[in-house]
């Protein structure tokens, strides 16, 4: 049992957990992706594990929300396979809808705000816990830690896009999953809470959660990964395909003349 | 004789209209509604078999004078089908299908423009359809079409009066026989409007209450 941030978290607990469900991963393998005659992605092979983080950069447009909206079976690729856990799920699939479906087992942050607009920001962490069975526990310790104490019972429209932001966090993190998927969620935050979350995040895969972080942030991406064995980066380009890939140092010393490009381009907010 | 005078002297006549007008209402509303949202989610979720029809209807219906409609259904069409049918009914029938159109119109263009994000934040969140169906989609847009669903309901009890036209003895026929009797219209129509305000008055007080019981201004502050 470890103490961070006021939160007890028990490691073994989410271990465990995920030992006994037998096969521990979120893979997306040739995961293809066409909006009519463009293809957006193009035989992505993905890997997220437990208590590791997988970071996804590339140039806008290059398909990193539609690959995450894909791993989260929200709009199923073309082709492909995804397998959660003992989960497998085969595309091009006969059947529509999704049967035994990962969620929330498997959760997204999105880029976009969406908070349901009729709640206040306590009912939208409280209601899916609610509803899933999850026990409540230290709301008052995740509304301190992002600092929502004086807001959290305000509607959405009634605070800025920062604190809806650290509220679509909040409310993932309390649906206790095993992977989260986070669409390039420090966007709308400053550099404070950015800090505040990068911590946030590597309290999570300390606890065993896996995570898929789209960032265009590159030291966020480099705090994040912190050269642990498990954890890489993995570059999208243009073309919908993963690029290049590796550990940490690939930002340092990219192969590839793309990710070298995109490096070099990319203006860098420091967390400092 | 004073506007109250003449309510007191034809009460009873009075009672009799307001009671077909009222019935006329409580039909229209009840059956509008009920088949009128189950139509228009019907529309929503079988877009080719329900929602276009259901938009050509009423894109024709709209473009048909009410009494053309009522005049139509309760001659002609009769005699071509060779029945009879009580003009009351006759009544209910045209308003109800006025009024479910209009109501499955309502409900099948807010299901259609529901944002989609809403939804996926419940699929992540782990929620079942019912309880998205339950507990966001149904609150959210209800605050969304409350204010124009309880309109119309104004709206088809106002349009209650035309059924006079075809000999239903409703309030505004009482009036107007009261009317052919002692001849005083500003006194008999003013009861008229006072009935209507009655009964208006409720509907659009509940209408008010729940704009502000249930509905919030969602925009951003």
């Amino acid at each position: 049992m470890v103490s961070q941030f006021g939160l007890n978290i028990d490691l073994q607990e989410t271990f465990q957990k995920n030992n006994e469900i037998g096969i521990i991963m979120l893979i997306g393998r040739n995961i293809t992706k066409s909006y009519g005659e463009v293809n957006v992605l193009k035989e992505v092979d993905i890997t997220i594990s437990p208590g590791k983080v997988t970071v996804l950069i590339g140039p806008s447009g290059a398909g990193k929300t539609t690959l995450i909206r894909a791993l989260a079976l929200l709009d199923p690729p073309d082709r492909g396979r995804v397998e959660v856990d003992s989960k497998i799920y085969n595309f091009p699939s006969d059947n529509h809808k999704i049967e035994n479906p990962p969620w929330p087992h498997l959760t997204v942050v999105f880029q976009q705000l969406f908070l349901w607009p009729h709640l206040t920001l306590r009912d939208n962490i409280v209601l899916p816990l609610k509803l899933n069975n999850i026990k409540i526990f230290d709301l008052d310790k995740i509304s301190s830690l992002f600092k929502m104490e004086e807001y959290i019972d305000r509607y959405p429209n009634e605070v800025s896009i920062g604190q809806r932001q650290r509220a679509a966090l909040a409310r993932a993190f309390m649906l206790n999953p095993t992977y989260i998927l986070l669409d390039e969620i420090t966007s709308a935050l400053d550099l404070e809470q950015s800090h505040i979350i990068l911590n946030y995040l590597i309290l999570l895969k300390e606890k065993g959660i896996g995570m898929l972080v789209v960032t265009h942030q590159i030291e966020f991406a480099r705090r994040l990964i912190q050269c642990e064995e498990g954890d890489y980066i993995a570059f999208l380009g243009e073309g919908g395909s993963i690029i290049e890939s590796g550990g940490v140092n690939l930002l340092d010393n990219p192969k590839t003349s793309r990710l070298k490009k995109f490096l070099s381009e990319k203006p860098i907010s420091d967390i400092t | 004789m004073g506007v109250f005078d003449i309510i007191v002297r034809y009460r009873e006549a009075f009672l009799g209209g307001l009671r077909v007008t009222l019935s006329l209402a409580l039909l229209t509303w009840g059956v509008g509604l009920l088949a009128g949202i189950l139509l228009g989610a019907l529309g929503h979720r079988y877009r080719f078999l329900f929602g276009g029809p259901l938009r050509l209807f009423a894109f024709f219906l709209s473009g048909i004078p009410f009494l053309v409609l009522l005049y139509w259904a309760n001659f002609p069409l009769q005699v071509l089908l060779n029945v009879v049918i009580d003009p009351f009914y006759t009544a209910v029938l045209i308003l109800v299908v006025l009024n479910t159109v209009g109501v499955a119109e309502i409900c099948r263009i807010a299901l259609d423009d529901f944002p989609e994000q809403y939804l996926l934040s419940a699929q992540v969140c782990g929620l079942t359809s019912r309880q998205t169906i339950f507990h966001i989609q149904i609150p959210l847009i209800l605050r969304q079409i409350l204010p124009g669903l309880l309109n119309l309901q104004v709206i088809m009890l106002q349009m209650t009066l035309f059924a006079s036209l075809i000999s239903v003895e409703e309030l505004f026929r009482v009036a107007q026989r009261i009317n052919a009797t002692i001849y005083k219209p500003v006194e008999i129509y003013s009861a008229l409007a006072i009935f209507f305000l009655l009964i208006c008055l409720p509907v659009n007080g509940l209408a008010i209450w729940l704009k502000y019981r249930f509905t919030r201004n969602l925009s951003e502050k």
